[in-house]
């Protein structure tokens, strides 16, 4: 089967003159296909990086720079005892598991349920696309006055079942909110990639698993779902990646309207990265600031090579050699 | 076949509790500014001047022009070049490759607002603020984003199709033009839709890098429609995303027909 | 300054960000005939721009007001000419430097006169050791003695309470007791929330410093080293004070907030006392409110009136600037020609200048009323806040209002309250403090 094979493993034996050049020849097309990343990650990425990097070791406070001074690593020891940042990152950690669980499960159902020819497939389509281009800062509005205790739709909706239902839900459920809203969000863009991906499952797979008396559930489990874990992969390490970094959507959720850097939250929804935000721009701790992102993006990276790691189990490739 | 019976209404509820908050979207467009976040749920009566107004009070034209080039050179450009690197990532085996592609991913980590202040001075030094160039370099050097979703995508092709080309004496640019690039067309459409997404609905490179005359309409969009205070008109903000969501509603619906399944068999043709 | 170990071992990786900060002393004067302008379109419209570049043929970019990308300008050593900034803001950028002294220019101008400046340009004055002291560094764009309050007469109605007098000042506790009665709800909606103040809190250090000035004290210690709370039993009463407007439910806050700002809510009919400025008279009248708009005099807390500007929005130029008089010419064109003309009859804030007073418009009753109010409050608008140039704008509201939530969910005390918001501010001061060496 043509989408079953599997890269075999090369045997260790020496090899032949030919392969070796070969092998040269390859590594340099290899180089030749990512040039354009190369080239711009050193021209584009490096300084920047190293800048950045320098930051975190200073005091620097976002003000002219005649005060700047190297403070080692100061701002790293800061904050083992900054109990804010703490408890912002175990926030952040249940947040992030719910809206890209959630997430992955929604844009995969409307992926799937929009995979096949369905009446109206194109309208459908762009229902669950919509919300992703609409901008953040409208978004959140909608979802503000929508989950509004006084004039809400949502509580109006479910009033209609249960009369006496109040729930002011940005004061007690502001993470909900802002999972639901995430999630709302971002379907359009998961769905997208997740139908890109089922058009790479050769069809005569599927048919020859119902010719085979499978269930459509069953070709969903064994042919469908391992055919698309290339594309889940990539799907759960970008929104873990990108949940970790929101920084719009909880101040915009919160109480009033986006005014100044000292919009504040509701507690529970204090993410780690607003903490950070609030550091640099309310406090002025840029340094401070700058050491408390860079400690998210080991993290980042630790979380990502690990489901890096953990896919060589669930993820089928199929790559040359 | 019980499955595919429950497709139907599974979808249409779900479509429904999704198109809620949209379509508040759009009935706010139409509230009288004292009406929004008011005890009324629909308004009196449609106010259209909200529409009128997020025209003129944007010189929406203007912007959104600006938005238009800025987005369509960037968007061009960055699914090539992503193309070409996510490709060279799937298919082609060399030292350090594993290692390079850490970095890749790495590069989608750092939080941007490290990011801000080192990029502006670098571009300042260039003499490049307020002109589109650093979108120009950014695409040029392709998004990480973008090549992590091509290399998956063709990282899951047929090995077949690669080697059967290959013995025909095609080089490694003929195999993935004319191979590869004509079955990718999925991918290429949704790195199309997400590059132009992003640039078209970021503000915070424009706000940073662009001027109030070259910005976009996502900076107007965020700032433009307020009092002389500076506080939000959110009625006019709402006509605004409707006018503003349109061309990528186009885009979408356009590019969305490269994804139907069928085009795409075993991908082996000939 | 930097230790040369240190240097040492951050050297190569700091170069170029600290080599990219010197100023730029290389640049001869007189530039490019291009001043950058750093503010908030909204209140620098492509009419004004016209105006200017007509009335000084300079040539104006416009950048949008952004924290990230005026650091971003220092960093790279060329921050905008001309830049906006807030009351509180002012001694911080005085003190560090960043700003050019402007009294020669204001010496020798013959559109902004010394004798005609409106008293909340004395906010841009720092000698190094108070605001309203020493050289002028900027001026107000306009402003409004901003403790005064609007009251919405059907929720008066409502609650059978006579709408106090637009004449006398009520006292804080006045205020208070007459917001528990016409604050009301509904089940669990609101209907009218009894008194919202200080811009929802972004505020509340300004309330307290005009609340403690009254009685000639200081939110802070003389010399700036520490904030004032738990140790001064004047200071808890004013902070008793805001809490307990809280606590009551009186006013918006984290538990019982609005979905919007609170100018938007009492152009909805939602709040029945609302404390801003001047400058709201020119929105406070919605389809809702119209007919029913007073604006009354800012209370006082122990019978010594004040009632000055919070924000004393406003431009200043950079002290890196390359074309000081360029940025000047587009600066005195701004405050003194025709679009400070323009903003003064818009009825969007009293003029910096006071030979501007008489454009403020007096057509409609209501704008009759809103004058008589602003004329007889205009005489306690002399005075400053002590704005501390050790701290950010909104250091002191964000720690009050991230320590307000849990108190307000009886997860802390009060006086707990008042320790957590000092220890705070205490922090950001010390951190402040050592980064210009003290």
């Amino acid at each position: 089967m043509v989408g079953a094979t599997r890269a075999l493993e090369r045997p260790a034996v020496a090899r032949p003159a030919w392969w070796r050049r070969r092998r040269t020849r390859r590594a340099l097309t290899f180089y030749a296909f990512v040039s354009p990343w190369l080239v711009g990650f050193i021209a584009l990425g490096a300084i920047p990086l190293v800048l950045a990097l320098a930051m975190s070791f200073t005091n620097y406070d976002g003000l002219n720079l005649d005060y700047i001074r190297v403070v080692g690593l100061d701002n790293y020891a800061r904050v083992a005892g900054d109990r804010d940042a703490l408890l912002s990152l175990q926030r952040t950690l249940v947040f992030v598991g719910a809206t890209v669980a959630l997430g992955l499960v929604v844009q995969l159902g409307t992926a799937l349920l929009l995979d096949g020819p369905v009446r109206g497939r194109g309208l459908f389509r762009t229902l669950f696309y919509l919300p992703y281009v609409v901008p953040v800062v409208a978004g959140a509005w909608v979802w503000k006055i929508f989950t509004d205790p006084n004039g809400g739709l949502l509580n109006a909706i479910v009033n209609v079942v249960d009369p006496g239902f109040a729930m002011n839900w940005i004061v007690e459920q502001p993470t909900t909110v802002l999972v639901l809203f995430t999630v709302w969000a971002l379907t359009g863009g998961g769905m997208v990639v997740f139908l890109a991906g089922l058009q790479g499952i050769p069809s005569e797979l599927k048919e020859a698993a119902q010719i085979d008396g499978a269930g459509s559930l069953a070709v969903l489990r064994h042919i469908t779902l391992p055919l698309l874990t290339p594309v889940i992969l990539f799907q759960v390490v970008v929104s873990m990646i990108w949940s970790l970094q929101i920084i719009q959507q909880p101040l915009l959720l919160a109480p009033g309207i986006l005014r100044g850097p000292g919009t504040l939250p509701p507690q529970d929804n204090y993410l780690y990265i607003v903490h950070a935000y609030h550091e640099i721009f309310v406090q002025q701790r840029f340094g401070y600031g700058a050491a408390l992102l860079w400690l998210l993006f080991l993290v980042t990276l630790g979380l990502t090579l690990v489901i890096v790691r953990s896919s060589r189990r669930w993820v089928h490739y199929e790559e040359a050699q | 076949m019980r499955a595919a019976a429950l497709r139907y209404p599974a979808l249409v509820i779900a479509a429904t509790a999704f198109s809620l908050p949209t379509f508040w979207v759009l009935v706010t467009s139409v509230k009288k500014q004292s009406e929004f976040s008011s005890l009324r749920l629909f308004p009196s009566a449609p106010e259209w001047a909200n529409y009128q107004l997020a025209i003129t009070l944007a010189d929406f034209a203007r912007f959104a022009t600006n938005s238009l080039v800025l987005a369509t050179s960037y968007t061009v450009i960055v699914v090539l070049t992503s193309a070409l690197v996510g490709y060279g990532f799937a298919r082609h085996r060399a030292p350090l490759r594993d290692q390079l592609f850490v970095v890749v991913l790495a590069m989608m980590m750092v939080p941007n607002v490290v990011l801000f202040v080192p990029q502006f001075v670098l571009f300042a030094k260039l003499e490049l603020t307020n002109t589109y160039w650093p979108w120009i370099l950014w695409a040029l050097g392709a998004s990480p984003l973008l090549v992590f979703l091509f290399r998956q995508f063709f990282a899951s092709f047929p090995r077949e199709l690669a080697d059967a080309a290959e013995v025909d004496g095609a080089g490694p640019l003929r195999v993935f033009v004319q191979i590869f690039v004509p079955n990718a067309w999925p991918a290429f459409a949704a790195a199309l839709i997400f590059a132009y997404t992003w640039v078209w609905g970021d503000y915070l490179y424009p706000i940073l890098l662009l001027n109030d005359a070259n910005t976009t309409l996502a900076v107007k969009l965020a700032t433009a429609y307020a009092d002389p205070h500076g506080n939000p008109l959110q009625t006019v903000t709402m006509a605004g995303v409707v006018l503003y969501v349109l061309p990528l509603v186009v885009i979408f619906f356009v590019a969305q027909r490269f994804i139907i399944r069928g085009v795409v068999t075993t991908g082996l043709r000939g | 300054m930097l230790k040369r170990t240190g240097a040492l071992a951050a050297g190569l990786a700091a170069a170029p960000l600290i080599a990219a900060c010197q100023p730029g002393t290389t640049t001869p004067k007189g530039g490019s005939g291009k001043v950058v302008v750093m503010t908030d379109p909204h209140e620098f419209g492509d009419a004004d721009v016209k105006a200017i570049q007509d009335a000084t043929k300079l040539k104006i970019e416009v950048v949008e007001n952004d924290l990230t990308r005026l650091y971003a300008m220092y960093a790279a050593g060329n921050p905008p000419d001309v830049f906006r900034v807030q009351a509180a803001g002012i001694p911080q950028y005085i003190s560090r430097k960043m700003l050019k002294n402007l009294q020669p220019y204001f010496a020798a101008s013959k559109v902004l006169k010394p004798d005609d400046l409106a008293p909340a340009n004395n906010f841009y004055k720092w000698d190094g050791k108070q605001i309203g002291k020493g050289d002028l560094y900027g001026m107000v764009k306009d402003w409004s003695p901003d403790f005064t309050l609007y009251a919405y007469t059907k929720a008066f109605e409502d609650a059978g309470v006579k709408v106090p007098s637009d004449t006398a000042a009520l006292t804080y506790q006045e205020l208070h007791d007459l917001a528990a009665k016409v604050n009301k709800k509904a089940g669990a909606k609101r209907v009218y929330w009894g008194y919202v103040h200080s811009n929802n809190d972004q505020w509340i250090d300004r309330s307290a410093m005009n609340m403690l000035a009254e009685k000639g004290q200081s939110l802070y210690s003389e010399d700036f080293s520490k904030a004032n709370l738990t140790g001064n039993p004047e200071a808890v009463k004013v902070f008793r004070y805001l809490y307990d407007l809280a606590a009551e439910g009186l006013h918006q806050t984290p538990v019982d907030p609005s979905p919007n700002w609170m100018g938007a809510d009492f152009n909805n009919g939602q709040i029945a006392i609302l404390q801003y400025g001047y400058w709201f008279s020119a929105m406070a009248e919605s389809d809702t409110t119209k007919g029913k708009t007073v604006m009354l005099p800012a209370p006082t807390w122990s019978g010594t009136r004040r009632d000055p500007t919070m924000t004393a929005t406003g431009w200043v130029i950079s002290s890196q600037t390359k074309d000081p008089d360029a940025a000047w010419a587009v600066f005195e064109t701004y405050m003194g020609g025709a679009p400070a003309v323009a903003r003064a009859s818009s009825g969007w804030g009293v003029p910096g200048l006071k030979s501007l007073y008489a454009k403020m418009p007096t057509d409609t009753p209501f704008q009759k009323q809103v004058a008589k109010v602003l004329n007889a409050e205009l005489p306690y608008s002399d005075g400053v806040l002590q704005f501390n140039p050790y701290l950010g704008e909104e250091t002191f509201s964000t720690a009050w209002k991230k320590h307000l939530e849990p108190a307000l969910k009886g997860q802390i005390s009060f006086d707990k309250f008042l320790a957590n918001i000092e220890a705070d501010v205490n922090a950001a001061i010390a951190d402040g403090r050592r980064i210009v060496g003290q």
